[in-house]
């Protein structure tokens, strides 16, 4: 990519046979730097109004003791925060979404690359599986939650009957606390792991067939390719799946409100879900808001090391 | 081709605020102003905004009452917006702070505190005392609306609960049928006996859903709260001021304890299916009047005083049934509140809240209604109407009850279903309420 040219004040940069109406070349130039910024505009206008317009209000409440409704509020300076990082249900619930994250991650990721690789193989079955395994994610949210509701009751659900039927121990996703996390986590990942799929697979569809042709006549096994081609080439998409898996598993929401409410028992009580109830339901919306930075310092530094991480020099 | 620092650096600020937006996106408020008045010379025109949740008989019911206002005000103009009922809540919280609040809400019982607290809505006590007959309401509701001696609402009708047992399968364990009478509750203890008898886990037949699961949100706290008033205790003092001493008291203690029990006996489940007593997987339930329409509308063969009956709610040391329900303020930013408060009482004055019962069959707030028809003195009406008139406890008057419900659903959830240790349960409870307490003072 080359960085954008630049003119200098009324300089003519250019040498050779273009350069002999340099002034009207000039103008053109500056017209496009125009229109450039008109095109950018919109973009960019939204973005301040919506995104860090809202967010520097944000972090001034975030110093208030502000309630969702009352007109009068009173900075308190970081009193907020300082309470936040004593408040035993704060941690708690950072501590819900770290696990969460956690094992979703590496768990997601693994399968959303052994379905890519599976479906990739060119057999007549493989377009109904990849319909199969991506129809979840087109379901909504909402939906697929009241269903695994539904699944999962202790007594009269689907798991439960199944895994009696086969003589396995019942497991009380929505009233054990031990367990309820668990039963996001499987949500999660049957919602979301077959659009990492299709990633998946476009990143597998962009590695050149000859480089596994070569390493076979190399004597190069299966299991050889996988590790020395597959992944190191597929950097990039794993980078991009890694990255929009954790914001995901981290800012996770819309299956604790419908699934388990936070519960059983607080155990599924994660950083937003703290944050939502905080704000609306309790109307702290000073501290609330202070949670919701405090995540973001914390998001913010994951994504820096994560990029880091997966940071390369090849272009391929 | 190297990457700055800069860019990625830029690059994980933005995917940051991804997140950050995503916890956000609730905002911005609705910016219309309530009210307008177009009409100069002649009377003025004026409209008057009304929000309030969805409940398909009940917004027909009022939709009769604005048409019949507006007759009789021409020149008043109601708008009613209807709001999912999940969203009620945050939408009306949300208009309120920005200034888009309409100038009339519907509001639960038990927050109305906390909007007189913030400034939201006015008192209507000269109001009431112009042409409201206040005295008119039943005592127990008026407490429950009433916050620094001030009244801030209207009842639109009043809630109550009583004991709903399945009476096919008591006669069949030969279990003795609890009285019809109000003044005859069963006692935990007798309650606690016949659901050891009905109980039968292994046929997927459970005794007792005593207080709606063991879940969060304001209707589970509206009947595990009376447990602990029951077993004597209470929640907070009475001035309000404090939670210490009362809500870890040995009587709020033996409350919870006993509660407990239930599921530890494995006589009341965790889970439940949808529609379980209905259904009969469930012998004791708690619920109010809306459930005998609806079961009779959902399973016509699940008849009244043949399959199942209804008791007064049991009672331990004390009789006590938790009252209150919705009901309607006027906001501060209405700029026309003498006009919404003639809508107000059109609705929920002697004559609106006749047509309110017809319609919805909602326990009537006030005592004129109870009197007007014969059917609330007959069973099974005359168990809610006489336990609301005297044996109701509101809950908590606080400006903190927002945290206060969540403390007790909380506490509830931890010792039933985390198997916490119940002194400590109690113990944050009371400390998530006093701090709560503490920032409203």
């Amino acid at each position: 990519m080359l960085p954008p040219a630049r003119i200098p004040e009324g300089g003519n940069v250019m040498n050779g046979v273009n350069a002999k109406k340099p002034s009207s070349r000039l103008s053109y130039l500056r017209s496009e730097e125009r229109y450039a910024y008109a095109f950018i505009f919109p973009a960019l206008a939204s973005l301040l109004v919506f995104v860090f317009y809202p967010m520097l209000q944000a972090l001034i409440v975030s110093f208030k003791d502000f309630n969702l409704i009352s007109p009068d509020s009173e900075f308190v300076g970081l009193s907020n925060y300082i309470e936040l990082l004593k408040d035993r249900d704060f941690l708690d619930s950072l501590l819900h979404s770290f696990h969460f994250a956690v094992v979703v991650i590496p768990v997601q990721t693994a399968i959303a690359l052994g379905l890519a690789l599976l479906i990739k193989r060119k057999t007549w079955y493989a377009p109904l599986f990849r319909t199969v395994y991506f129809l979840p994610v087109v379901i909504a949210i909402g939906v697929a939650s009241t269903v695994f509701r539904l699944l999962y009751n202790n007594d009269f659900g689907l798991l439960n009957t199944i895994l009696n039927a086969v003589g396995l121990p019942k497991i009380a996703f929505l009233s054990d606390p031990q367990a309820a996390i668990y039963g996001v986590m499987l949500l999660g990942i049957w919602k979301s792991v077959g659009f990492f799929m299709i990633i998946f697979l476009a990143g597998l569809n962009n590695i050149s067939p000859d480089i596994y042709e070569a390493a076979q006549m190399d004597g190069a096994s299966p299991w050889d390719s996988f590790w020395r081609i597959t992944l190191p080439l597929l950097n990039r998409t794993t980078a991009f799946v890694v990255i929009i898996t954790t914001i995901d598993a981290i800012k996770i929401s819309g299956p604790i409100f419908i699934l388990t409410g936070g519960g059983p028992a607080g155990s599924t009580t994660t950083a937003t879900f703290f944050i939502v109830e905080k704000a609306f339901e309790e109307m702290q919306m000073g501290y609330s808001t202070a949670a919701a930075f405090i995540l973001f310092v914390i998001v913010l530094a994951i994504s820096l090391v994560q990029m880091k991480f997966f940071k390369t020099d090849v272009e391929h | 081709m190297r990457k700055s620092k800069l860019v990625r650096a830029m690059t994980g600020l933005l995917l940051a605020l991804t997140v950050l937006a995503g916890c956000s996106s609730g905002g911005g408020g609705n910016a219309e102003t309530g009210g307008s008045s177009a009409g100069e010379g002649g009377s003025e025109k004026v409209t008057i905004k009304y929000w309030r949740h969805d409940n398909d008989v009940e917004v027909d019911t009022l939709k009769q009452l604005i048409a019949s206002f507006q007759k009789e005000h021409p020149n008043i103009t109601v708008k009613m917006e209807i709001i999912p009922y999940a969203d009620y809540e945050t939408k009306i919280r949300t208009a309120l702070a920005g200034k888009g609040a309409p100038d009339v809400m519907g509001i639960d019982g038990p927050n109305v505190a906390a909007y007189a607290y913030q400034d939201a809505v006015i008192p209507l006590d000269d109001y009431f005392a112009k042409d409201g007959d206040l005295d008119d309401i039943a005592k127990p509701v008026r407490d429950s609306l009433t916050y620094n001696d001030q009244i801030w609402a209207a009842p639109l009708n009043d809630a109550s609960v009583a004991m709903f047992y399945n009476k096919k399968m008591f006669e069949s364990k030969g279990v003795e049928l609890p009285s019809k009478d109000p003044n005859e509750a069963w006692t935990w203890e007798q309650v606690l006996d016949a659901a050891r008898k009905i109980n039968d886990p292994g046929k997927g037949v459970y005794a007792i859903d005593p207080a709606w699961g063991v879940g969060a949100g304001e209707g589970s706290a509206f009947v595990k709260m009376p447990f602990i008033w029951q077993a004597g205790g209470e929640i907070l003092s009475p001035d309000g001021g404090t939670a210490d001493g009362y809500l870890n008291s040995p009587e709020s203690k033996r409350a919870i304890e006993f509660f407990n029990s239930l599921y530890t006996e494995k006589l009341a489940a965790k889970e439940l299916p949808p529609e379980a007593f209905e259904t009969g997987k469930l012998g004791i339930n708690v619920s109010g009047p809306w459930s005998i329409g609806g079961y009779a509308a959902s399973h016509p063969n699940f008849k009244l005083g043949e399959d199942w009956d209804i008791a007064p709610l049991w009672k331990d040391a004390k009789q006590v049934t938790p009252n209150g329900s919705w009901n309607l303020a006027i906001t501060k930013q209405s700029k026309h509140p003498d006009e919404a408060w003639l809508f107000l009482n059109w609705v929920t004055g002697k004559e609106g809240a006749k047509v309110w019962y017809e319609k919805t069959k909602n326990l009537p707030a006030r005592l004129s209604v109870a009197d007007a028809y014969p059917e609330l003195k007959e069973y099974p009406m005359n168990i809610f109407v006489e336990q609301s008139s005297s044996f109701a406890h509101p809950r908590p008057v606080s400006p903190a009850y927002p945290t206060i419900s969540k403390a007790i659903t909380d506490l509830f959830e931890e010792v039933v279903l985390g198997g916490k240790n119940i002194d400590d349960s109690l113990g944050k409870a009371v400390e998530t309420i006093d701090k709560a307490i503490e920032k409203t003072k």
